[in-house]
């Protein structure tokens, strides 16, 4: 009996004592009667909050809420009458099937006009019903075939891969060699990435000398697959996948010998890979512009607001695109006038690019036919051990302009 | 040649780590006869102890890993208390429920309190030695050095004191044991500590070139879980066996065959092995 309550004791002891640690802030999106003359729209998300893939899914939300809090500190005009924007968010563990589920229970059970979805698993899935169910998808991922299905709801919220595989190895090629060797992740996304990389090198003379895709979310050492692709005698070295797991590919590399340049997928982000290893690991990579750097008015100005919502976090593009996306998606709604319709909303949102609210990071030209992304690429090349100058790629989709 | 030579260093460190994960499950498995699939998320909560120690503290890398060895001895033995011991007289699906159960508490209690986010352990030994045309970062020597002399700690723990071979005894034939006086729940404890103290170091000394990150441990669980089942649930040689079996194949199977097809390789021999003997390679009779 006594030595039950000792160890009862002790373990509460141990709970109060971690529970201490950490800085616990649990987000709450409703806070109900805030003012009694302010009506509610609820919008969904599904995503990753748990899993591999939570970190990825923490970037794309706090972009969302950031946006969500200065839209309802404002205050969303519909009609004359004052609405409030309630993101609901549900984890789908990056699973497509789980996306489905929690789609569908967002349209019944919160009547959700519209849904982000940052995978493009998930926001294949979500087309295969989104139609009938009458709600738009805003999805992020930069696969282009999101937007080649015919589906009349869904907007994509960023430039398509397909942009980058030649302009990115022009610069490295002529640089460095033209020898590469692939060290993609193994996913999907990384597989069509791959795809899309292998001709564009080939076509500008380079050979590829190696391939082998790992698993960036599953595997604990990259040693074994860097090795492989090194005993190639690679000049440039293609890898990427979320960016800490990148990071330590390319550490390895380094350690391993490597001296040639890098081109990064765009899922891997240069700003978060900057806490993992120093910028002189990197030399030589070329890749997405950080947002901090990024030319633009609103780019500097979003990136101090959010390090000052999230003590000091630097945002990538998941943050800031979902940020941008958010605040289009509101001015649609206030545009078409209806807080219920998902087509009259994308008409709303339509009629109101090209986009140039001084809050947003990226200057959003227009929704292409089948909700294609108009947005340019980015890049830069880190050289001499720092970012040189970043260099814009045209997006063929951008009507806009002709 | 020096391909292969890299691979099976690469293989070695792989087998090492995964070797003293394998060693706590299996030791636990032995004596309670319980599948502990909290036993990876130990590991990583070791990963973030020494984490927060070399960073939030600036203590010194060894004193990190040995602070989190204790704190993690201090856990196991609490996971052992609140979880496992009241289930002690349940049917076994009602303790691999609780296995399972520690293991999401534990995941989500990571990203509660320290976010998703993916932490580096500092490397403070990052350089590298050439070996005969093979570079390795002097962290990987110690790793497979680090992992041979707990190894060698452990044999000598369960052979050569009187405390290590009530485990041992225990393991071997749990009512014999109670005759003779080994107190049941002291053995259960100590079990737990010893396993969770091998996990700590796992995480402390693979840290600095891997990540350190909540869903880590459900990662190695699902590869550790593969190797015990090679080795035999519940005996030692056969973990440390499978543990290199394991990491061996995984390094030369990516190199020579395919690495797309890695798992599948590693599955294959996993099929093999058990149709050959089914209850593993170093199977005990009698359970």
């Amino acid at each position: 009996m006594k030595r039950k309550s000792i160890w009862l004791v002790l373990s509460l002891i141990v709970l109060l004592v971690v529970s201490g640690c950490g800085n616990k802030s649990t987000p709450t999106s409703s806070d109900p009667g805030a003012s009694g003359d302010v009506k509610t729209v609820n919008i969904g998300y599904t995503g990753p909050l748990s899993g591999g893939g939570a970190l990825f899914g923490k970037d794309v939300t706090e972009g969302l809420d950031l946006a969500v809090d200065e839209i309802n500190a404002k205050g969303l005009m519909v009609n004359g009458e004052k609405y409030r924007i309630n993101l609901i968010k549900l984890d789908d563990q990056y699973m497509p099937d789980k996306a489905a589920t929690n789609a569908r229970r967002l349209r019944t059970e919160f009547e959700t006009p519209v849904i982000f979805v940052p995978h493009s698993g998930g926001a294949f899935a979500l087309q295969q019903f989104n139609e009938t169910d009458e709600f738009l998808i805003m999805a992020y991922t930069s696969e282009g075939k999101v937007a080649k299905t015919g589906n009349k709801l869904t907007v994509q919220m960023t430039t398509p891969y397909s942009l980058y595989p030649e302009v990115y190895s022009k610069k490295v090629m002529d640089k460095f060699g033209k020898k590469l060797a692939l060290i993609p992740t193994s996913s999907q996304y990384g597989k069509d990435w791959s795809e899309a990389m292998i001709p564009a090198w080939e076509k500008l003379g380079g050979t590829i000398v190696a391939n082998s895709p790992v698993d960036y979310n599953k595997e604990v050492d990259f040693n074994t697959y860097v090795s492989k692709a090194l005993a190639a005698n690679p000049d440039v070295l293609f890898v990427g996948g979320p960016s800490q797991p990148t990071a330590m590919v390319i550490k390895q590399a380094r350690q391993l010998g490597f001296k040639g340049g890098f081109i990064l997928m765009d899922q891997a982000k240069v700003e978060q890979m900057e806490g993992v290893i120093p910028l002189t690991d990197l030399e030589g990579a070329v890749c997405l512009t950080p947002v901090y750097l990024y030319d633009s008015p609103g780019a500097k100005p979003f990136v101090e607001r959010f390090k000052a919502k999230y003590n000091g976090k630097v945002p990538a593009w998941e943050s800031s695109k979902n940020y941008d996306n958010m605040m289009l998606l509101a001015k649609g709604i206030e545009k078409a006038g209806n807080v219920t319709d998902a087509a009259k909303i994308l008409e709303g949102m339509r009629a109101v690019t090209p986009f140039n609210d001084p809050t947003i990071t990226a200057h959003i030209p227009g929704i292409a036919e089948g909700g294609g992304s108009m947005t340019p690429g980015t890049g830069i090349m880190i050289e001499n051990g720092q970012y040189g100058k970043q260099f814009s790629i045209p997006n063929p989709a951008d009507t806009t302009k002709k | 040649m020096d391909l292969l030579i890299q691979q099976i260093f690469n293989g070695f460190t792989l087998g090492s780590i995964y070797c003293l994960v394998a060693l706590g499950l299996t030791l636990i498995y032995g004596i309670m006869q319980v599948p502990n699939f909290a036993h990876g998320h130990l590991y990583m909560v070791g990963g973030y102890v020494t984490f927060f120690m070399m960073t939030l503290y600036g203590i010194n890398y060894w004193l990190s890993a040995i602070i989190a060895g204790v704190v993690l001895a201090v856990l196991g033995i609490l996971l052992e208390r609140i979880v496992f011991n009241p289930m002690r007289n349940s049917p076994s699906t009602n303790k691999f429920i609780a296995a399972v159960g520690a293991m999401m508490f534990l995941e989500a209690a990571a990203r509660v309190l320290w976010g998703s986010d993916f932490r580096s352990i500092p490397a403070i030994y990052d350089n590298v030695v050439m070996i005969g045309g093979v570079r390795l970062t002097e962290q990987r020597l110690i790793i497979i050095a680090g992992a041979v002399i707990l190894m060698v700690a452990l044999y000598v723990f369960l052979k050569h004191t009187l405390i290590g071979s009530t485990i041992e005894a225990m393991a071997q034939n749990r009512d014999g044991a109670s005759l003779v006086g080994i107190d049941v729940n002291r053995v259960a404890m100590l079990t737990f500590a010893v396993a969770s103290i091998l996990a700590s170091a796992a995480a402390s000394l693979s840290g600095p070139i891997f990540l350190v990150y909540p869903a880590m441990g459900s990662l190695i669980i699902m590869k550790v879980f593969v190797i015990i089942v090679i080795g035999g649930m519940g005996s030692i040689p056969g973990a440390v066996l499978g543990s290199f079996i394991l990491g061996m194949t995984e390094s030369l199977g990516a190199t020579y065959i395919s690495s797309d097809y890695k798992d599948v390789i590693a599955f294959a021999i996993l099929v093999l092995i058990l149709s050959l003997r089914p209850s593993g390679l170093f199977a005990k009779g009698g359970h």
